[in-house]
């Protein structure tokens, strides 16, 4: 469970975002919409404890009734994906996948790599780099990727956007059932509508900072 | 001009004065070295010679030592100083600039005063610490394992590789990917040390290859900083070469090119060994980058690097200063007895080194300018790679081996000893980093400013010199900066050029190496210094734009 308590946010003097409060359980995907600039990415950035130091914050985020206020980000088990898929250009696709496997004896971290490739649909792909696969491949490695760090929330940033139309639909189903299957909440922020999951709770930010159901 | 409506007759005039200049003089000194690879005369001496073993040790240990330790330096400096918050990067670049302006032979013996046993350091430590009388018994210059020659040279290269490294992250586009990446990895569990160690170094590094190969070959090969500060006995092997070629003798000749063909090697063969190693690691890394135990935090070095390397640098010019303008000075005092510009007089009044330099400095940077200037408005971009190939050549080939083909050649056609020997020999390296300096941001010139002005100024030509060079105006400056310091700071070749008679201001300092008067060789490797600072602060003072951004 995820939860937000009377988060703010402002650059400046300009707010973004006031008294934010928001529960998210297990295996739901919660949508925040908004215009650019309207701080949404900002909010997750904040959640993942990456926020850059021109913004300033006020609030609590709790991670399965845990506070994470002074967690250092890499501590703090969160999963991002983002429009560009940001895989390691200088690494092969096996070794990206690799890089989020915990410290374990080499033979179970390959056996994860693997079952990792084989949900991204791309066996024997692992000693391809990066840029030899298609923008659709690429999103699903690095789900596959983030996934693997074993994360007990997931913060998706427009991750379809960059994508083809045809291949919106597909992409969103497949890392939604993922997400599902992982019983992990998840917050997507999307200036997209249709990028909200089916049934699933749609949040906008407006201009004034309140942030509504839709 | 691109733009600007020439003939065919001008475009096919571009590269003449570029390969005049540099292209062709580079290539025919390296062919003039050929001759010696079969000389096997040349090859026994050297390897029958008493120092020689003794040489290569000390010289692998300074090239190796020192290049590894810069870089780790300039790596850790790097790291401390970047955010991706903040424009930090650039900031680190601007300050090495004029870090980079002094030459290699006046720190070295502006540090070597810093060190030595009666040097500044061991007063500040004997005032306010030890209460020593007599000097301590300490060899920090011209020791025999060089490690003042290591220190020298780490000093004197970490800001170079920090300007590359701070280069390739001040990149827009870097910077972006980078702070992605680095989201992700931390969000993936990885912390700072682990992200710049898997993550982001190992894609800096290969961008500033060239760099680290031309420190390399320069602290193996390097003669002018390693005759006021290396070790005598056995001496570096680039000086039991330097010593071999300036002999009168031929088989010491035979003997010094030898040298620098076996140095050359070398240093091909470790480059080559060290690509293989990094190569055949690179996997085997890649697979153990778990995400590290939970708790790794910090850098774990707090100490103030950069800072410290800043100080140093204030220190070696401060006691250039004080040395330069100090009468009678004992030991351990902090301030000599009495002050005095009887050296800078002198200096002054033999004045012609100073001239040298600064007539050299002048025409060669503004030569290699209007050259480089000329190739890149004329040729089209996809020539610049032939062009960037022959400049990393340039400054990554030892400057011995240039420097021997150079004065084979000028004997040839009857050059030593005369002011266009000279020239050249010094137009060559200028030209190589002018260009490297000038082809990214003349070429990054935004096409549509051409668009823009071709409804306003009526010529081709005011297009040029109202709008083209104004907007190019800090490139261009700082890539003549550049170039005049490189001209200023140029020994082995200058001096096997000038044949006696000639002198420069980097000859005098070595030749004042060898003497006892402390406050004219300070005068003189302040001068050494003043001269290119100088036109980094005219540089930097023209490149101001009109309206100061924020």
């Amino acid at each position: 469970m995820l939860e937000l308590r009377d988060v703010s946010l402002a650059i400046g003097k300009q707010v973004l975002v006031k008294q934010f409060s928001l529960t998210i359980a297990a295996g739901e995907i919660v949508t925040l919409m908004g215009p650019s600039g309207s701080g949404k990415s900002s909010i997750l950035a904040m959640i993942a404890g990456d926020l850059a130091s021109a913004f300033k914050a006020s609030g609590a985020v709790l991670l399965n009734g845990k506070s994470l206020d002074g967690v250092s980000p890499q501590n703090r088990r969160l999963g991002r994906l983002f429009q560009d898929d940001l895989l390691f250009p200088h690494m092969t696709v096996g070794e990206n996948l690799l890089f989020a496997v915990p410290a374990l004896p080499l033979g179970e971290r390959f056996a994860m790599m693997e079952t990792a490739l084989e949900r991204a649909e791309l066996q024997g792909f692992a000693s391809r780099p990066p840029h030899s696969l298609s923008g659709g491949q690429r999103q699903r490695v690095a789900l596959m990727r983030s996934l693997l760090a074993r994360p007990a929330g997931i913060l998706l940033d427009e991750p379809f956007s960059k994508l083809d139309v045809e291949l919106r639909q597909q992409m969103r189903d497949y890392v939604f059932s993922h997400i599902r299957a992982r019983g992990i909440p998840a917050i997507l922020v999307t200036h997209d509508r249709a990028d909200a999951p089916d049934g699933g709770r749609v949040l906008k930010i407006s201009v004034g900072g309140e942030v509504q159901d839709v | 001009m691109a733009g600007v409506k020439t003939s065919r007759f001008i475009q096919a005039l571009g590269p003449i004065p570029v390969v005049g200049l540099f292209v062709a003089p580079l290539a025919v000194s390296l062919l003039f070295i050929l001759p010696s690879l079969v000389d096997v005369t040349g090859f026994v001496s050297l390897f029958e010679h008493p120092q020689f073993w003794g040489s290569l040790r000390l010289t692998l240990f300074t090239g190796v030592i020192s290049t590894v330790l810069a870089f780790i330096l300039a790596m850790v400096v790097v790291v401390q100083g970047t955010s991706f918050d903040r424009a930090d990067n650039v900031y680190m670049a601007s300050q090495a600039g004029p870090m980079l302006a002094l030459p290699h032979l006046a720190f070295a013996i502006g540090l070597g005063m810093l060190i030595a046993p009666t040097g500044l350091l061991s007063r500040l430590i004997a005032s306010f610490f030890t209460g020593w009388i007599e000097p301590p018994q300490w060899q920090t210059v011209q020791d025999a394992n060089g490690i003042g020659l290591i220190a020298a040279l780490v000093l004197k290269e970490t800001p170079f590789i920090v300007w590359a490294m701070s280069g390739v992250l001040s990149r827009e586009d870097v910077k972006r990917a980078f702070a992605g990446q680095r989201s992700v990895a931390l969000s993936l569990g990885h912390g700072e040390r682990s992200i710049w160690l898997k993550v982001l170094l190992p894609q800096i590094l290969p961008r500033i290859i060239w760099p680290l190969v031309a420190v390399f070959s320069y602290g193996m090969t390097v003669v002018d900083m390693a005759l006021v500060i290396g070790p005598a006995q056995p001496p570096s092997l680039a000086n039991l070469i330097w010593t071999d070629l300036n002999d009168g003798e031929v088989l010491a000749n035979a003997r010094g090119a030898a040298g620098v063909l076996v140095l050359t090697g070398i240093i091909a063969v470790l480059l080559g060994g060290a690509a293989m190693l990094v190569k055949s690691f690179q996997p085997l890394l890649h697979r153990n980058y778990a995400a590290p135990p939970q708790n790794q935090t910090a850098m774990g070095l707090s100490l103030p690097l950069w800072t410290i390397v800043k100080l140093l640098y204030f220190g070696v010019v401060l006691i250039l200063a004080l040395q330069s303008i100090s009468g009678h000075w004992p030991f351990p005092r902090l301030m000599a007895d009495q002050y005095t510009f009887k050296s800078w007089v002198r200096l002054l009044h033999d004045g012609w080194p100073l001239l040298t330099s600064l007539i050299l400095a002048l025409s060669t940077s503004a030569a290699a300018l209007l050259a480089c200037v000329f190739w890149l408005e004329t040729k089209p971009e996809k020539f610049d790679r032939l062009m960037l190939a022959a400049c990393a050549l340039a400054l990554c080939l030892p400057p011995l081996l240039i420097a021997l083909g150079q004065y084979r050649l000028f004997l040839q056609l009857g050059l030593t000893g005369t002011a266009s020997g000279m020239f050249l020999s010094h137009v060559l390296p200028v030209t190589a980093y002018v260009f490297i300096m000038l082809q990214g941001p003349y070429r990054g010139f935004d096409p549509r400013w051409r668009s823009v002005s071709d409804g306003v100024v009526a010529s081709s030509w005011r297009f040029y010199f109202r709008i083209k060079l104004p907007l190019l105006k800090a490139p261009l400056l700082g890539a003549a900066a550049v170039g005049f310091a490189v001209s200023v700071a140029q020994f082995v070749s200058a001096q096997l050029a000038a044949a006696g008679r000639f002198s420069t201001l980097p000859m005098e300092a070595v030749t004042l190496a060898s003497g006892s008067n402390r406050p004219l060789f300070a005068a003189s490797a302040l001068a050494l210094m003043v001269l290119p600072l100088m036109a980094f602060l005219l540089a930097s003072h023209f490149s101001k734009s009109r309206w100061k951004p924020g």
